[in-house]
């Protein structure tokens, strides 16, 4: 009988997690820009990856890990701010399909043009805590320090998010720019630039994950690092519901977890299969996502 | 005016008439290729008297349309015979390509939904196309072309019935996650798709004995095999065309573009929303499986890099520039695919860039990408959208 702590279904679970707030935050940046702006971002993935290189980039003039960091985000909030000024503006009240189109454009041109000055070729980032795990008993525990403070990092994300929306005023603007911009613009509320800050918002939040999902993974960090973390992210999405956050993120940590045991148990080429087939059946089930409340659409 | 404007098509065909029976008389006396030449302008001839009777594209749709696909393919095979190896080879890529641009074309200007998974149900038809071959490789090349056609249109079923309930960015965004997990899909059922290294066809297909008579004794096979291949994949294309051009115009067509531009009034009419979103989700996924059967048929092998995401947005930049929604446009994407990788090269060795290094080996994706979002910004139906409204223009302007 082995001790609890060290089991295969407690090393799962927290494997999982760790791969789950992950894919909460990439599912949560989606649903913030998709709330304030009706734009699904195939560009999530790739924005805060550019980010992060240019926040690296400092590492080759001898800064450490914090100041790069606070760099990636600064680098973040840059491109966000004005890839919405820029480019996004521009698709506002067009079809669906152009905004769909511009940012699946602008997702190849920036992992090619990042190729085409960093190199394909991974770079591994350094890690501020060691990756190694911890030890209970002689065996392996699930978590390392790296991965608490991943762990701790999106929390802390996810709850500054949150506190921003729900109690400040700032956060009550960006709310009523999403949900009515006509009744924000007549009372007084600069719709234009809130817009402009949620895409800033998403990117930095973004641009968090990038950070943790390049030093974390074996890959390191590469300009395709986030493809596959924003198809979980987007999956993650659609099943908790566009247009809701704790849905998303809920739905992000659960899909980590299951794929650690489907990793575990069957393979690791089945993971995105069966992740395909919940994001199906889910959407089968309830097109609008399980977490939302079904909402009639007016004519 | 009009009147003059009809004796001025009669004339014409006369005259395209007497300046056919003079060369058909000239060539089809002495050789093979005179008889072939002369059966070709012939048949361009036939095909331009056809369209040119006044009236007939109201009145007989279909013959106008099968006299322009004719038309088309007449051409194109005359041209074939021109052209060097390497440019048939590249034509008959584009024209698989252009299938498949054909069958996303219709998707978004049928539906007003987009697909970004299009490259794997390509790959569906090229494995479909491989595997059955590696198996019963006796099957007539039509047949097997058949068989990828309806695994193609079979995995679109599985994938386009939750697509039905789905509003733009859903299905995008779930035909995303599919393309994605193809390669892994692959790589599960690695003892029937080979794994890494793909699948080779059993046979190579070989030029038929007619064909290679029609050569002086002593000519390269590859360049007789190519050329078969190539008109093969040209005549394929023209019977996809012909069928779209059809389907576009049919009531089910019509009632696609209701959708797409008001699903609710669709539905007030009688139009049922899931089953024609499901009838072009599928058609569309058949279609990229039939060109990426034909892309199996020209390389003679399949490997499971073909197939990943980035074929899927090479696809969308395609038909976006050639122009969304409209079949000239899937004509114009071919064709640039058909020559993208020797621009590709031709810029290189232009700029004097390093082939092998990290700027060169990104140009494709800097271009199309780029590309991509400057044509949806300032012309969302590409080139065929631009044209048609220079043509607008003009007409309009000129006076009467």
């Amino acid at each position: 009988m082995d001790p609890f702590l060290t089991s295969r279904i407690v090393t799962d679970v927290l494997g999982g997690l760790t791969n789950g707030v992950t894919y909460g935050l990439v599912a949560l940046s989606l649903v913030l820009i998709w709330r304030s702006t009706g734009i699904l971002n195939f560009a999530q993935g790739a924005m805060p990856m550019f980010a992060t290189y240019l926040g690296f980039a400092l590492l080759s003039y001898h800064f450490g890990y914090w100041p790069c960091v606070v760099a990636c985000v600064i680098a973040a909030l840059l491109i966000g701010g004005l890839t919405e000024r820029l480019l996004v503006r521009r698709l506002y009240g067009k079809p669906e399909i152009n905004p769909i189109v511009v940012m699946v454009g602008f997702l190849i041109v920036l992992e090619a043009v990042a190729a085409a000055i960093w190199s394909s070729t991974p770079r591994s980032l350094p890690s501020p805590f060691s990756t190694i795990h911890w030890q209970l008993a002689g065996k392996p525990f699930a978590l390392s320090p790296f991965t608490v403070y991943e762990i701790a990092t999106a929390l802390v994300v996810m709850l500054a998010v949150a506190a921003l929306f729900r109690f400040t005023n700032l956060g009550l603007q960006l709310r009523a720019s999403a949900l009515a911009p006509e009744v924000s613009r007549l009372l007084g509320v600069r719709v234009g630039r809130l817009l402009t800050l949620g895409w800033m918002l998403s990117t930095a939040v973004g641009v968090i994950t990038a950070i943790l999902v390049s030093a974390n993974f074996f890959s390191g960090l590469t300009p395709t690092v986030m493809d596959g973390i924003f198809a979980y992210g987007f999956i993650a999405a659609a099943i908790g519901g566009l247009e809701s956050p704790v849905g998303a993120i809920t739905a992000g940590v659960l899909l980590g977890v299951v794929n650690q045991f489907v990793t575990d148990f069957v393979n690791q080429n089945a993971v995105i299969i069966i992740a395909l087939g919940i994001l199906v059946v889910s959407l089968m089930a309830r097109p609008s996502g399980v977490f939302t409340k079904s909402t009639q659409r007016r004519v | 005016m009009k009147l003059l404007a009809m004796r001025y098509r009669v004339l014409i065909a006369v005259a395209v008439a007497v300046v056919v029976t003079i060369v058909a008389v000239v060539a089809a006396s002495t050789t093979r290729q005179g008889t072939a030449l002369s059966i070709a302008f012939d048949l361009a001839g036939a095909c331009v008297l056809v369209m040119s009777v006044p009236g007939i594209k109201a009145s007989h749709p279909v013959v106008s349309r099968a006299a322009l696909t004719l038309l088309g393919l007449d051409v194109a095979i005359f041209l074939t015979f021109l052209f060097s190896s390497s440019t048939n080879f590249n034509l008959a890529t584009g024209a698989a390509m252009s299938i498949v641009l054909l069958g996303l074309s219709f998707l978004t200007g049928a539906s007003g939904q987009i697909s970004l998974g299009n490259g794997a149900f390509m790959g569906v038809g090229a494995f479909a196309m491989a595997i059955w071959a590696n198996h019963h490789s006796t099957t007539p090349i039509v047949l097997t072309l058949l068989i990828a056609v309806a695994c193609g249109a079979l995995v679109g079923l599985l994938l386009g019935l939750p697509a039905t309930r789905l509003r733009g960015p859903y299905l995008a965004g779930m035909t995303l996650a599919f393309a994605v997990a193809f390669t892994f899909i692959l790589s599960s059922f690695s003892s029937w798709t080979g794994g890494d290294s793909g699948l080779q066809l059993p046979t190579a297909a070989v030029a038929p004995r007619w064909l290679v008579d029609f050569f002086q004794a002593g000519t390269d096979p590859l360049k007789t095999t190519t050329l078969y291949i190539t008109d093969v994949a040209i005549v394929v294309a023209g019977v996809a065309f012909f069928f779209m051009a059809n389907l576009f115009s049919s009531r089910t067509g019509r009632s696609m573009r209701l959708i797409r531009d008001n699903d609710v009034a669709a539905e007030l009419v009688g139009v049922s929303l899931p089953r024609t979103r499901v009838v072009a989700f599928i058609v569309s996924s058949a279609y990229a499986a039939l060109g990426g059967a034909l892309l199996t048929l020209i390389d003679n092998s399949v490997s499971p890099q073909t197939y990943s995401f980035a074929l899927s947005v090479t696809i969308l930049s395609l038909i976006v520039i050639g122009g969304i929604g409209t079949i000239s446009g899937a004509l114009i994407g071919g064709v640039i695919y058909a020559f993208s990788t020797n621009f590709i090269t031709w810029l290189t060795n232009q700029t004097g860039l390093n082939p092998q290094g990290n700027l060169a080996s990104q140009l494709n994706g800097i271009i199309f990408g780029g590309l991509l979002i400057l044509t949806m910004l300032f012309a969302p139906f590409g080139i065929t959208g631009a044209a048609r409204h220079l043509w607008h223009r003009m007409r309009t302007r000129s006076p009467r």
